[in-house]
């Protein structure tokens, strides 16, 4: 009898537990440099900028009617700022590779990845837009990966390269739509993304290279519209500024107001709303020579409503007070919705965005001793008066 | 003096003698050589009846004389009818009477319970049906329909599951918090589930109130078995593959015990086969089942019984037509090819579930019966039952959906964006500039792919792409990835090797643990009058938390609750918080921030729901030559209460919003409620052959503890019309949280020799009823919890069935339902964030804008259907009987009348006029609705404007075109009137075999014609398709709209299995 019950309970057991999968091995995932070569052998990796300059035309080769794109300013100057190139499906294989250098748990990148490779001991970077919600979950912080183009696309969108695919941008609800509406780079599926990447090697984000600025205008100095978009994407950090409790409107700094950023696109935090707009918001850092520099976040981002360094209900004065260093993703986008006669490169149409609150390093005075007063400051959110329902 | 004596006890004793009116018989099968134990003969006009004993003789006395149609019946054996005539003060003997196997009843009834322990919980959707094990009786149409019309998921009378009752030795096994019975219990255990009594739906009952719905009582004590051995195998395409069982009765033993075990085995493994029923589906279940009996002479009877299942199973999903067209063309010549199934993905070579169900349900029970006398009968059942239940499903955290078949990786997705507001393709851009080069008469010519017409703004390589993978099974696009959840993990933990895993499975537990208590008193001392009454007294606790499964790599998982996260920016503008406060509320448990968890650990919640219920019932049963009177009464009383291991961040962020409320909250409040009962009835006997029936019942009903807490994962807040019963100064405050039921039936029933059946009409109406939904609302953009209460309906209908005998091989049955169950008005909604926050403002006294964190509203389903299964059901069944045991039957059903289960976020009032009934704005309402002047109108306006919309004639605005699609219930009814067919068969033998052996083989196939077309339920999504308005810089306007993309968030749909087989070899000895 007991053997009977010993076996039933064994049985129990084994219906209860059975069909355990063996976890596939690490290693498995993370290429080594003789797989990379194995997969690609079947093609070429491009470093990014081969890549762009392979297969990024001005005109773009999606559409006949080059008209449809959005162009900078007069369709004589033969600049477009969107454009959509695709890749050819079958043929030989398309790779680049890179590192990602963004993260998206603080909320201020949105199904966007962007890489960068070292080439030459020169980073060079590139934008991919994918439809991936919190896609660092996935492609971490300092993953290198390695992708098969073919079948995809390569496009401008706001003058900003990236790996994409054809979408039709029919945003009614659009400011300025009338302007913004038609073929555009689109977010490649998530199915289609997942397919054409590998790991290669393990993540690790001490390997990612930062471009030093130590002089913003060297950055906004450089009007060459076609040159910068190679700029687009790349991880800096710039040296020795502070903010100056402004924003940009239109290129002309204005004061931040103290007011309620539900409401106030203006009020002195990182990123008011835009009243769903949906544009990243401006605000101005000053280097040590006085030039200004757009430091950029979303309003969706967990840090949106939180004072900027030195900010807080009584203004901004405090604010030049925070000396020190922010990193971030370079950024050089020009769209003309709404100023469709504005041409060349302007000051604000560059900005860094930053990852999270730790790209923000501030200090008092810019000590970096004094690191602990400047978070209890950042942490002193914005706060409302609250009556009971 | 001693002559007068003698003559007086002569008289006496010829007066006893003759006084003896009655009848006697002996019941044999197998080979007309094995006594039928159990078999139930019944006199159809004196509605009286007895049970065999282990010789299978019966006897009844005290009979009265006259034509009398005698039935007798058996689990699993063909009913025979005869007609006797009775003498005054004489025995009739029958003698010895063969009963032949039912043999494809007995597949049916393991078919039937192996249906109703499948759940079709999906993540979005309601709770859909299931067929009932429970509701087949010697009644013609029960017979017929319990498990021919089970395919279409047909619910009797339209009613849930949770209406039905029931019972094992008399003791209650619905759950006190999800109503229901869970037949999971008695998987695989055919044999040990065979004999049972079944009263249809509100009929007097002798060992239960009873209820709306039938009422089953197993019946499981040893002595209710036949003696011997059974083993049996058994291989099917269903979910599982093969079954083998095993039984064994002793009979009774010279020292007055019985013993009656059984073993039932069921599997099926993985196949790694795609587009077969039960793809990706693994199935393990060993049922046991134990029972002694002691009988102490006549008089004294103790019986012991344990049974449970452990059961493994995987799950399946219901899919929207886009996904099922697209897989349907995989394997669209084969067999079964609407099987897909979006849980399941490759993992070392195999097919693995991410939803696997593990449940068991040891229970044990304790039965004594003492006969008091020869007219009172006394039953105590005590039981014990530990209900272990979990579901799994993949956890994700600060990662991409891993749902195959999540909206945005359907091809379909593309279509965002690029509709115009009539819901077609967009021929022209904003500018108004023509997309493509126009026909002559100046249309732009359609492109497709697969079938389907794409817009001229839709890149048409990469739809093609999408769809191919599709179409083609791509098994890394459209089954779950587990690669590369392992790989996002193996990621993860290089560059924070501390932080939460990505992706893990969690298991999600609903465990039940019930004591049972029951009495049971009959009396019939009384002439014609017998007298019922019992006490039921049940304590459980339903306990709820969620473990980790499976880490798929990750080094931990840390305990935080997502969407508050995410939404923390709003949480902070909801009060003055600290950074540390902020960090409090997205915590699981404040009392252990941030916890790292492993496999096997608690996380997320942990709590427990007490319930107690106490039934106190006496029902009196009147008997005449032409009339059977019976009238019951029930007074129940029941309480709850909620406690948790864990405290919520959210529980106490919202108990400090408002300290006035954190009793509300934190409180672990105890509710209670009582609840009485009614009901009465009558059998008028027109003459021996014809019956007229009437059933009424009234009641009162409790909220079931799974409906009673709008949040239960995150605080103590009930749904609100318990706090006005909690806080009643009135009887109707004191009822304001119960369901109210009134409901009745009458029968007309006919019994000839040739043929019988029956016709009954039925109306029930139930008022205030409540339930819970949750979903992740986009209005808010977090996962909302709402809780439904005044949710009133009506079912009405007629139910016919009749049985001919055709000569002596034939048996022809048919039976139809014909109902209207419909909702009568418009129910009642609070909607709160699962993270605590703000889901609107309204300004205050003040003029100050404050904080809503409860949106109330009116939902308007008045009018809808009932969502419970075809509500026009018809069968004809044409049996067949060869004395050499062969047996075959063909039935041919067709299901019609069936509807979508409505989706209360679409039909709130706030979303028709843009205002709530609380007054709070809506954020993106329907946008064109009919006016009274047949123009259409900007919903959003409607107020500002005075128009007012028309109506339909149950008081719901009428929508134009595509908006109508998202709000109206569909119907689930294919157009092709062939594809409302379903064709089952079924034949059999038996063989004799020497020593009372026996043989049998049976095989049974239903939906024959292979109809994957007949969708038998469905749900709308609760999410509607919306997208921000840029610009809209005054906060007064609305921001979001809810856009003309009704592929976006469309319908899901449960389908009829194709064509499926049974085939069993059965062995006696």
């Amino acid at each position: 009898m007991k053997r009977y019950t010993l076996f039933f309970f064994a049985f129990s057991l084994f219906a209860l537990s059975s069909c355990e999968f063996k976890a596939p091995s690490s290693e498995q995932f993370f290429l080594t440099e003789e797989q990379v070569a194995e997969i690609t052998v079947d093609g070429r990796i491009y470093t990014l900028h081969e890549f762009i300059d392979s297969f990024m035309t001005e005109r773009g080769n999606y559409l006949s009617d080059t008209v449809q794109y959005r162009s900078r300013a007069n369709d004589g100057d033969d600049i477009y700022l969107f454009s959509i190139d695709t890749l050819p499906s079958s043929g030989p294989g398309i790779y680049i590779r890179g590192r990602v250098t963004t993260d998206d748990y603080g909320g201020n990148f949105y199904k966007a990845l962007c890489i960068q490779q070292i080439v030459d001991g020169k980073q060079q970077a590139f934008r991919l837009s994918i439809d991936m919600g919190s896609a660092s979950g996935m492609y971490p912080l300092g993953q290198e990966i390695i992708i098969r183009c073919n079948g995809l696309a390569i496009g401008r969108y706001a003058n900003q390269p990236q790996l994409c695919i054809p979408s039709y941008n029919n945003n009614a609800y659009a400011q300025n739509a009338g302007q913004k509406v038609g073929w555009a780079p689109g977010r490649i599926p998530s199915a289609r993304f997942r397919a054409a990447t590998h790991y290669i090697g393990k993540a690790d984000p001490s390997l990612l290279v930062y471009d030093e600025i130590t002089d913003v205008k060297s950055i906004t100095d450089r009007t060459d519209i076609v040159a910068n978009r190679k700029m687009d994407a790349k991880l800096v950090r710039i040296k020795n500024v502070h903010y100056t409790g402004q924003y940009s409107n239109n290129g002309t700094p204005e004061t931040c107001s103290t007011g309620n950023p539900e409401e106030d696109g203006n009020a002195n935090v990182f990123a008011p709303t835009t009243l769903n707009v949906n544009y990243p918001q401006s605000r101005i850092v000053q280097d040590k020579s006085g030039s200004n520099f757009c430091v950029s976040s979303s309003e969706y981002a967990k840090f949106a409503y939180y004072y900027l360094p030195g900010a807080d209900s009584t203004g901004v004065d405090s604010c030049k007070y925070y000396i020190g260093d922010i990193e971030g993703i370079l950024g050089f986008y020009q769209d003309n919705a709404g100023n469709v006669s504005k041409y060349g490169v302007d000051w604000d149409d560059w900005s860094v965005t930053i990852r999270d609150l730790n790209d923000v390093k501030l200090y008092l005075n810019g000590d970096d001793s004094s690191q602990e007063n400047l978070w209890k400051r950042i942490e002193y959110m914005w706060k409302k008066e609250f009556t009971p329902a | 003096m001693k002559r007068f004596l003698s003559t007086l006890l002569l008289i006496a004793t010829t007066l006893a003698v003759f006084a003896q009116t009655g009848l006697k018989g002996t019941i044999l099968t197998d080979g007309n050589s094995t006594p039928l134990v159990g078999a139930t003969i019944t006199l159809g006009n004196q509605n009286i009846s007895t049970t065999t004993n282990q010789a299978g003789q019966f006897s009844l006395t005290y009979l009265e004389a006259g034509d009398e149609e005698v039935i007798i019946e058996a689990p699993n054996y063909v009913s025979v009818v005869e007609l006797v005539q009775l003498t005054d003060n004489q025995t009739l003997d029958m003698g010895t009477i063969i009963l032949q196997p039912d043999m494809s009843r007995e597949v049916q009834n393991e078919i039937l319970l192996n249906l109703a322990e499948q759940d079709l919980n999906d993540d979005e959707g309601r709770t859909q049906e299931q067929a009932s094990a429970a509701s087949s009786s010697s009644d013609v149409f029960n017979n017929l329909t319990s498990f021919t019309w089970s395919t279409a998921r047909y619910r009797n009378r339209g009613y849930e599951q949770l209406f039905e009752q029931n019972y094992i030795e008399g003791i209650s096994f619905n759950s006190s918090e999800r109503g229901q019975f869970n037949f999971s219990m008695m998987g695989g255990l055919n044999d040990a589930s065979r004999y049972k009594e079944t009263v249809n739906s509100i009929e007097a009952n002798n060992f239960s109130f009873g209820g709306l719905g039938n009422a089953t009582n197993y019946l499981m004590s040893a002595s209710n078995y036949a003696q011997g051995w059974k083993v049996s195998a058994a291989g099917t395409n269903r979910n599982y593959k093969a079954a083998a069982r095993a039984s064994f009765c002793s009979g009774p033993l010279g020292n007055g015990w019985t013993f009656m075990g059984q073993l039932a085995f069921r599997f099926g493994p993985y196949t790694n086969q795609i587009a077969q029923i039960g793809e990706g589906i693994d199935y393990y279940s060993l049922g046991y089942f134990f029972s002694a009996e002691k009988k102490w002479s006549d008089r004294h009877r103790l019986s012991i019984i344990t049974l449970g299942a452990p059961t493994r199973r995987g799950q399946s999903a219901a899919v929207t037509q886009e996904v099922y067209d697209l897989t349907n063309q995989y394997n669209a010549t084969k067999w079964g090819w609407n099987n897909y199934n979006p849980y399941w993905g490759y993992q070392d070579g195999k097919m693995r579930n991410s939803r696997i169900v593990k449940s068991y349900d040891p229970t044990i029970i304790l039965g004594y019966e003492f006969k008091i006398d020869n007219d009172q009968k006394l039953h105590f059942g005590l039981g014990y039952h530990y209900s272990m239940y979990s579901n799994s499903a993949i956890s994700f955290y600060n990662a991409p959906d891993p749902r195959p078949d999540y909206y945005r990786n359907l091809p379909s997705f593309l279509w965002d964006g690029q509709l115009t507001e009539r819901g077609g393709f967009i021929t022209r851009d904003y500018n108004d500039m023509l997309l493509g080069t126009p026909d002559k008469n100046g249309n732009i010519a359609v492109q497709y792919y697969n079938g389907q017409a794409v817009g001229r703004t839709i890149d048409m390589a990469n739809y093609k792409t999408l769809t191919d993978l599709w179409t083609s099974r791509n098994s890394d696009a459209t089954q779950i990835n587990w690669n590369s959840l392992y790989a996002a993990n193996y990621a993860n933990n290089v560059i924070d090797p501390t932080g939460s895993a990505s992706y893990i499975i969690e298991r999600r537990h609903n465990d039940i643990t019930e004591g049972m208590f029951s009495l049971n008193y009959s009396n019939t001392q009384f002439d014609h009058l017998k007298m019922t009454a019992g006490l039921e007294v049940k304590e459980s606790a339903g306990i709820h938390y969620k473990t980790v499964d499976d880490l798929l790599g990750g080094n931990q998982w840390i305990d935080l609750d997502a969407f508050a996260e995410r939404d923390i920016k709003e949480l902070a503008t909801n009060i003055g918080l600290s950074q540390a406060d902020i960090a409090m509320v997205k915590q699981n448990d404040v009392n252990n921030p941030n916890r790292a968890v492993k496999e096997g650990d608690r996380f997320g919640y942990d709590y427990t729901i007490y319930m107690n219920t106490t039934k106190a019932w006496f029902q009196n049963e009147w008997r005449w030559n032409n009339l059977d009177l019976y009238y019951a009464l029930q007074i129940t009383y029941s309480d709850m209460k909620r406690t948790s291991a864990m405290l919520n961040g959210r529980a106490k962020y919202l108990a400090m919003l408002d300290p006035k409320q954190e009793n509300i909250y934190l409180g672990n409040n105890h509710h209670y409620f009582i609840d009485p009962a009614f009901k009465a009835g009558f059998n008028y006997k027109i003459n021996g052959r014809n019956f007229i029936k009437l059933n009424a019942l009234a009641m009162t009903q409790a909220p079931l503890a799974r409906d009673a807490y709008i949040s239960p994962r995150v605080h103590d807040r009930a749904i609100e019309t318990i706090y006005t019963h909690d806080n009643a100064k009135s009887v109707k405050d004191f009822y304001a949280s119960s369901q109210k039921i009134v409901g009745g039936d009458l029968t007309y029933e006919f019994n000839y020799p040739i043929v019988r059946g029956r016709v009954t009409g039925f109306y029930t109406r139930f008022w205030n009823g409540s339930e819970l939904n949750g979903y992740y609302d986009d209005e808010s953009r977090t996962f909302v919890n709402q809780a439904l209460t005044g949710i009133n309906r009506r079912h009405c209908g007629i139910e016919a069935a009749v049985a001919v005998k055709l000569g002596t091989y034939f048996t022809l049955t048919g039976a139809t339902s014909i109902g209207d169950y419909r909702y009568v008005g418009n129910a009642y909604s609070i909607t709160s964030a699962e993270n605590g926050m703000a889901l609107a403002s309204k300004m205050d006294e003040n003029g100050k804008d404050v904080p809503v964190f409860e949106l109330r509203d009116s939902v308007m389903i008045n009018g809808l259907h009932v969502a419970n299964g075809p509500q026009l059901n018809a069968s004809l069944k044409l049996s067949f009987f060869h004395p050499k045991m062969w047996f075959a039957d063909i039935t041919i059903s067709y299901f019609d009348r069936n509807w979508l289960d409505y989706a209360p976020s679409r039909r709130m009032y706030g979303l028709y006029y843009g205002t709530r009934a609380d007054g709070t704005k809506v954020n993106g309402s329907f946008k064109q609705v009919f006016t009274d002047n047949g123009a259409f109108h900007d919903a959003r306006m409607l107020e500002a404007d005075g128009v007012t919309p028309v109506l339909d004639q149950y008081g719901t605005p009428r929508l134009q075109e595509p908006y109508r699609y998202m709000t109206e219930q569909e119907s689930l009814v294919s157009p092709n009137a062939w594809d409302r067919f379903i064709i089952d068969v079924s034949v059999g033998k038996l063989i004799y075999l020497a020593n009372r052996q026996s043989l049998s083989i049976n095989l049974s196939v239903t939906n024959l014609t292979n109809n994957v077309n007949l969708k038998t339920g469905g749900y709308q999504q609760s999410r509607l398709p919306r997208a921000t308005r840029q610009g809209i810089t005054d906060s007064s306007n609305e921001n979001s709209t809810i856009t003309s993309n009704i592929w976006k968030f469309p319908s899901k749909y449960y389908y009829a299995w194709g064509t499926n087989f049974y085939l069993t070899l059965t062995y006696k000895f």
